[in-house]
Protein backbone atom coordinates (compact mmCIF):
# COMPACT_ATOMS: atom_id res chain seq x y z
CA UNK A 1 0.00 0.00 0.00
CA UNK A 2 1.33 3.40 -0.94
CA UNK A 3 0.99 6.36 1.43
CA UNK A 4 -0.79 9.07 -0.53
CA UNK A 5 -4.05 11.01 -0.44
CA UNK A 6 -6.05 8.27 -2.18
CA UNK A 7 -4.92 5.67 0.40
CA UNK A 8 -5.85 7.98 3.30
CA UNK A 9 -9.22 8.71 1.67
CA UNK A 10 -9.97 4.96 1.71
CA UNK A 11 -9.35 5.07 5.47
CA UNK A 12 -11.83 7.94 5.81
CA UNK A 13 -14.46 5.76 4.11
CA UNK A 14 -13.58 2.70 6.25
CA UNK A 15 -13.60 4.66 9.54
CA UNK A 16 -16.78 6.48 8.46
CA UNK A 17 -18.56 3.18 7.77
CA UNK A 18 -17.39 1.72 11.09
CA UNK A 19 -18.50 4.90 12.89
CA UNK A 20 -21.94 4.79 11.25
CA UNK A 21 -22.33 1.15 12.32
CA UNK A 22 -21.39 1.97 15.94
CA UNK A 23 -23.75 4.98 16.02
CA UNK A 24 -26.63 2.85 14.67
CA UNK A 25 -26.00 -0.01 17.10
CA UNK A 26 -25.64 2.37 20.08
CA UNK A 27 -28.83 4.27 19.29
CA UNK A 28 -30.77 1.02 18.73
CA UNK A 29 -29.48 -0.73 21.86
CA UNK A 30 -27.34 0.62 24.74
CA UNK A 31 -24.05 2.57 24.89
CA UNK A 32 -22.35 -0.49 26.41
CA UNK A 33 -23.12 -2.56 23.30
CA UNK A 34 -21.75 0.23 21.10
CA UNK A 35 -18.61 0.47 23.24
CA UNK A 36 -18.07 -3.31 22.92
CA UNK A 37 -18.55 -3.11 19.15
CA UNK A 38 -16.02 -0.24 19.07
CA UNK A 39 -13.59 -2.40 21.02
CA UNK A 40 -14.07 -5.35 18.66
CA UNK A 41 -13.57 -3.13 15.58
CA UNK A 42 -10.47 -1.54 17.14
CA UNK A 43 -8.96 -4.98 17.93
CA UNK A 44 -9.72 -6.27 14.40
CA UNK A 45 -8.14 -3.09 12.98
CA UNK A 46 -5.01 -3.56 15.12
CA UNK A 47 -4.67 -7.24 14.08
CA UNK A 48 -5.14 -6.29 10.42
CA UNK A 49 -2.54 -3.49 10.74
CA UNK A 50 -0.07 -5.80 12.51
CA UNK A 51 -0.41 -8.52 9.86
CA UNK A 52 -0.06 -5.95 7.07
CA UNK A 53 3.10 -4.47 8.62
CA UNK A 54 4.60 -7.99 9.11
CA UNK A 55 3.93 -8.82 5.46
CA UNK A 56 5.40 -5.51 4.35
CA UNK A 57 8.60 -5.99 6.36
CA UNK A 58 8.93 -9.56 5.01
CA UNK A 59 8.54 -8.29 1.42
CA UNK A 60 11.11 -5.56 2.03
CA UNK A 61 13.54 -8.15 3.48
CA UNK A 62 13.06 -10.44 0.47
CA UNK A 63 13.95 -7.61 -1.95
CA UNK A 64 17.38 -7.02 -0.31
CA UNK B 1 43.62 22.85 -22.46
CA UNK B 2 39.88 22.28 -22.88
CA UNK B 3 39.68 19.81 -19.97
CA UNK B 4 41.56 22.27 -17.78
CA UNK B 5 39.04 25.03 -18.53
CA UNK B 6 36.14 22.63 -17.76
CA UNK B 7 37.77 21.74 -14.42
CA UNK B 8 38.20 25.43 -13.62
CA UNK B 9 34.55 26.08 -14.49
CA UNK B 10 33.43 23.20 -12.25
CA UNK B 11 35.57 24.51 -9.39
CA UNK B 12 34.06 27.95 -9.96
CA UNK B 13 30.50 26.52 -9.82
CA UNK B 14 31.33 24.57 -6.62
CA UNK B 15 32.82 27.69 -5.10
CA UNK B 16 29.52 29.59 -5.65
CA UNK B 17 27.29 26.83 -4.18
CA UNK B 18 25.89 28.07 -0.88
CA UNK B 19 24.28 26.14 1.94
CA UNK B 20 24.39 22.44 2.83
CA UNK B 21 24.51 19.73 0.14
CA UNK B 22 21.26 18.29 -1.19
CA UNK B 23 19.69 15.90 1.33
CA UNK B 24 19.55 12.22 0.41
CA UNK B 25 16.04 11.19 -0.64
CA UNK B 26 14.42 7.76 -0.62
CA UNK B 27 12.95 6.65 -3.93
CA UNK B 28 9.97 5.15 -2.06
CA UNK B 29 8.50 8.28 -0.51
CA UNK B 30 9.11 11.97 -1.16
CA UNK B 31 10.14 14.37 1.59
CA UNK B 32 6.86 16.24 1.85
CA UNK B 33 4.76 13.08 2.16
CA UNK B 34 7.17 11.59 4.70
CA UNK B 35 7.00 14.86 6.66
CA UNK B 36 3.19 14.85 6.83
CA UNK B 37 3.22 11.12 7.74
CA UNK B 38 5.54 11.73 10.70
CA UNK B 39 3.52 14.80 11.70
CA UNK B 40 0.30 12.75 11.66
CA UNK B 41 1.94 10.05 13.80
CA UNK B 42 2.78 12.74 16.40
CA UNK B 43 -0.78 14.09 16.17
CA UNK B 44 -2.22 10.62 16.78
CA UNK B 45 -0.17 10.49 20.00
CA UNK B 46 -1.50 13.91 21.04
CA UNK B 47 -5.11 12.88 20.46
CA UNK B 48 -4.36 9.57 22.17
CA UNK B 49 -3.32 11.46 25.32
CA UNK B 50 -6.59 13.42 25.30
CA UNK B 51 -8.65 10.25 24.75
CA UNK B 52 -6.79 8.57 27.59
CA UNK B 53 -7.76 11.50 29.85
CA UNK B 54 -11.36 11.28 28.65
CA UNK B 55 -11.71 7.57 29.42
CA UNK B 56 -9.84 7.95 32.70
CA UNK B 57 -12.25 10.67 33.85
CA UNK B 58 -15.25 8.72 32.60
CA UNK B 59 -14.22 5.63 34.55
CA UNK B 60 -13.03 7.46 37.70
CA UNK B 61 -16.00 9.84 37.93
CA UNK B 62 -18.27 6.86 37.22
CA UNK B 63 -21.64 8.65 37.15
CA UNK B 64 -24.96 6.87 36.71
CA UNK B 65 -25.31 8.39 33.26
CA UNK B 66 -22.86 9.91 30.82
CA UNK B 67 -22.83 12.86 30.28
CA UNK B 68 -23.55 13.48 33.97
CA UNK B 69 -26.75 15.31 34.95
CA UNK B 70 -27.70 18.03 33.98
CA UNK B 71 -25.37 18.15 30.96
CA UNK B 72 -26.84 17.30 27.59
CA UNK B 73 -25.09 17.16 24.23
CA UNK B 74 -26.81 17.98 20.90
CA UNK B 75 -26.28 14.63 19.15
CA UNK B 76 -28.34 15.50 16.06
CA UNK B 77 -26.60 18.84 15.39
CA UNK B 78 -23.19 17.24 15.90
CA UNK B 79 -24.29 14.39 13.59
CA UNK B 80 -25.14 16.89 10.86
CA UNK B 81 -21.79 18.55 11.44
CA UNK B 82 -20.10 15.15 11.08
CA UNK B 83 -21.84 14.63 7.75
CA UNK B 84 -20.64 18.07 6.60
CA UNK B 85 -17.04 17.28 7.54
CA UNK B 86 -17.11 13.83 5.87
CA UNK B 87 -18.50 15.48 2.72
CA UNK B 88 -15.48 17.78 2.71
CA UNK B 89 -13.21 14.72 2.48
CA UNK B 90 -15.03 13.72 -0.71
CA UNK B 91 -14.63 17.21 -2.19
CA UNK B 92 -10.89 17.37 -1.45
CA UNK B 93 -10.54 13.91 -3.01
CA UNK B 94 -12.46 15.18 -6.04
CA UNK B 95 -10.10 18.18 -6.25
CA UNK B 96 -7.06 15.89 -6.31
CA UNK B 97 -8.57 13.45 -8.81
CA UNK B 98 -9.36 16.45 -11.02
CA UNK B 99 -5.80 17.79 -11.06
CA UNK B 100 -4.45 14.27 -11.69
CA UNK B 101 -6.53 14.32 -14.88
CA UNK B 102 -5.45 17.88 -15.69
CA UNK B 103 -8.85 19.40 -14.87
CA UNK B 104 -7.98 22.74 -13.22
CA UNK B 105 -11.61 23.86 -12.93
CA UNK B 106 -12.42 20.72 -10.94
CA UNK B 107 -9.42 21.37 -8.69
CA UNK B 108 -10.57 24.92 -7.92
CA UNK B 109 -14.18 23.83 -7.45
CA UNK B 110 -13.18 20.98 -5.11
CA UNK B 111 -10.89 23.16 -3.01
CA UNK B 112 -13.42 25.98 -2.67
CA UNK B 113 -16.17 23.48 -1.74
CA UNK B 114 -13.86 21.86 0.85
CA UNK B 115 -12.98 25.21 2.35
CA UNK B 116 -16.65 26.23 2.59
CA UNK B 117 -17.66 22.91 4.18
CA UNK B 118 -14.79 23.16 6.69
CA UNK B 119 -15.73 26.74 7.57
CA UNK B 120 -19.37 25.68 7.99
CA UNK B 121 -18.28 22.89 10.35
CA UNK B 122 -16.25 25.34 12.44
CA UNK B 123 -19.07 27.91 12.48
CA UNK B 124 -21.60 25.29 13.65
CA UNK B 125 -19.20 24.08 16.34
CA UNK B 126 -18.68 27.61 17.69
CA UNK B 127 -22.45 28.13 17.60
CA UNK B 128 -22.84 24.86 19.52
CA UNK B 129 -20.40 26.08 22.19
CA UNK B 130 -22.45 29.28 22.58
CA UNK B 131 -25.70 27.36 23.13
CA UNK B 132 -24.44 24.38 25.15
CA UNK B 133 -25.16 25.96 28.52
CA UNK B 134 -21.98 24.79 30.26
CA UNK B 135 -18.36 25.88 30.09
CA UNK B 136 -14.93 24.27 30.44
CA UNK B 137 -15.02 25.19 34.16
CA UNK B 138 -18.07 23.00 34.85
CA UNK B 139 -16.80 19.75 36.35
CA UNK B 140 -14.30 17.41 34.74
CA UNK B 141 -16.85 16.59 32.04
CA UNK B 142 -16.94 20.22 30.85
CA UNK B 143 -13.13 20.39 30.87
CA UNK B 144 -12.56 17.24 28.87
CA UNK B 145 -15.43 17.95 26.46
CA UNK B 146 -14.06 21.38 25.54
CA UNK B 147 -10.47 20.07 25.50
CA UNK B 148 -11.20 17.26 23.04
CA UNK B 149 -13.57 19.14 20.74
CA UNK B 150 -11.49 22.33 21.02
CA UNK B 151 -8.31 20.45 20.13
CA UNK B 152 -10.06 19.10 17.07
CA UNK B 153 -11.49 22.53 16.22
CA UNK B 154 -7.96 23.97 16.32
CA UNK B 155 -6.89 21.29 13.83
CA UNK B 156 -9.80 22.20 11.54
CA UNK B 157 -8.66 25.84 11.72
CA UNK B 158 -5.10 24.87 10.75
CA UNK B 159 -6.49 22.70 7.94
CA UNK B 160 -8.52 25.67 6.67
CA UNK B 161 -5.36 27.81 6.62
CA UNK B 162 -3.54 25.12 4.59
CA UNK B 163 -6.51 24.83 2.23
CA UNK B 164 -6.54 28.61 1.81
CA UNK B 165 -2.92 28.54 0.63
CA UNK B 166 -3.68 25.64 -1.73
CA UNK B 167 -6.77 27.40 -3.11
CA UNK B 168 -4.91 30.68 -3.73
CA UNK B 169 -2.13 28.75 -5.49
CA UNK B 170 -4.72 26.82 -7.54
CA UNK B 171 -6.30 30.09 -8.72
CA UNK B 172 -2.82 31.34 -9.67
CA UNK B 173 -2.30 28.21 -11.81
CA UNK B 174 0.44 26.62 -9.72
CA UNK B 175 -0.50 22.92 -9.91
CA UNK B 176 -0.17 20.30 -12.65
CA UNK B 177 -1.18 16.67 -13.36
CA UNK B 178 2.26 15.16 -12.57
CA UNK B 179 2.61 13.76 -9.05
CA UNK B 180 5.40 16.15 -8.03
CA UNK B 181 3.45 19.13 -9.39
CA UNK B 182 0.47 18.88 -7.04
CA UNK B 183 2.12 18.05 -3.71
CA UNK B 184 0.82 21.41 -2.47
CA UNK B 185 -2.70 19.96 -2.63
CA UNK B 186 -1.82 16.36 -1.79
CA UNK B 187 -0.23 17.17 1.59
CA UNK B 188 -3.08 19.42 2.88
CA UNK B 189 -5.47 16.75 1.53
CA UNK B 190 -3.83 14.04 3.65
CA UNK B 191 -3.98 16.34 6.69
CA UNK B 192 -7.64 17.11 6.02
CA UNK B 193 -8.51 13.40 5.82
CA UNK B 194 -6.71 12.86 9.14
CA UNK B 195 -8.78 15.67 10.72
CA UNK B 196 -11.94 13.98 9.39
CA UNK B 197 -10.98 10.56 10.79
CA UNK B 198 -10.24 12.12 14.18
CA UNK B 199 -13.63 13.85 14.22
CA UNK B 200 -15.46 10.58 13.50
CA UNK B 201 -13.69 9.05 16.53
CA UNK B 202 -14.38 12.14 18.69
CA UNK B 203 -18.06 12.20 17.69
CA UNK B 204 -18.63 8.50 18.34
CA UNK B 205 -16.75 8.59 21.65
CA UNK B 206 -17.98 11.88 23.14
CA UNK B 207 -21.48 12.32 21.72
CA UNK B 208 -22.74 8.78 21.12
CA UNK B 209 -21.17 6.29 23.54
Amino acid sequence: MKFNEAAVFKWVVIVGAAGALIVAVTLLTRPLVGALLLLVIAVVGCVYGYRWSRRRWRDLGARK
Amino acid sequence: MESASVAVGQAHADHHHHGPPEANQSSRIDRQTLGILLFIVSEVMLFGAFFASYFFLRVVVDPQSWPPEPFELPKAVAGMNTAILISSSFTVHYALESIRRGNRTGLKLGLVATWLLGATFLFIQINEYVHLGFSARDLSFGSIFYSLTGLHGAHVFVGLCLLSFATIRAFRGHFGPKEEDHLGVEVPGIYWHFVDIMWIIVYVTVYIL
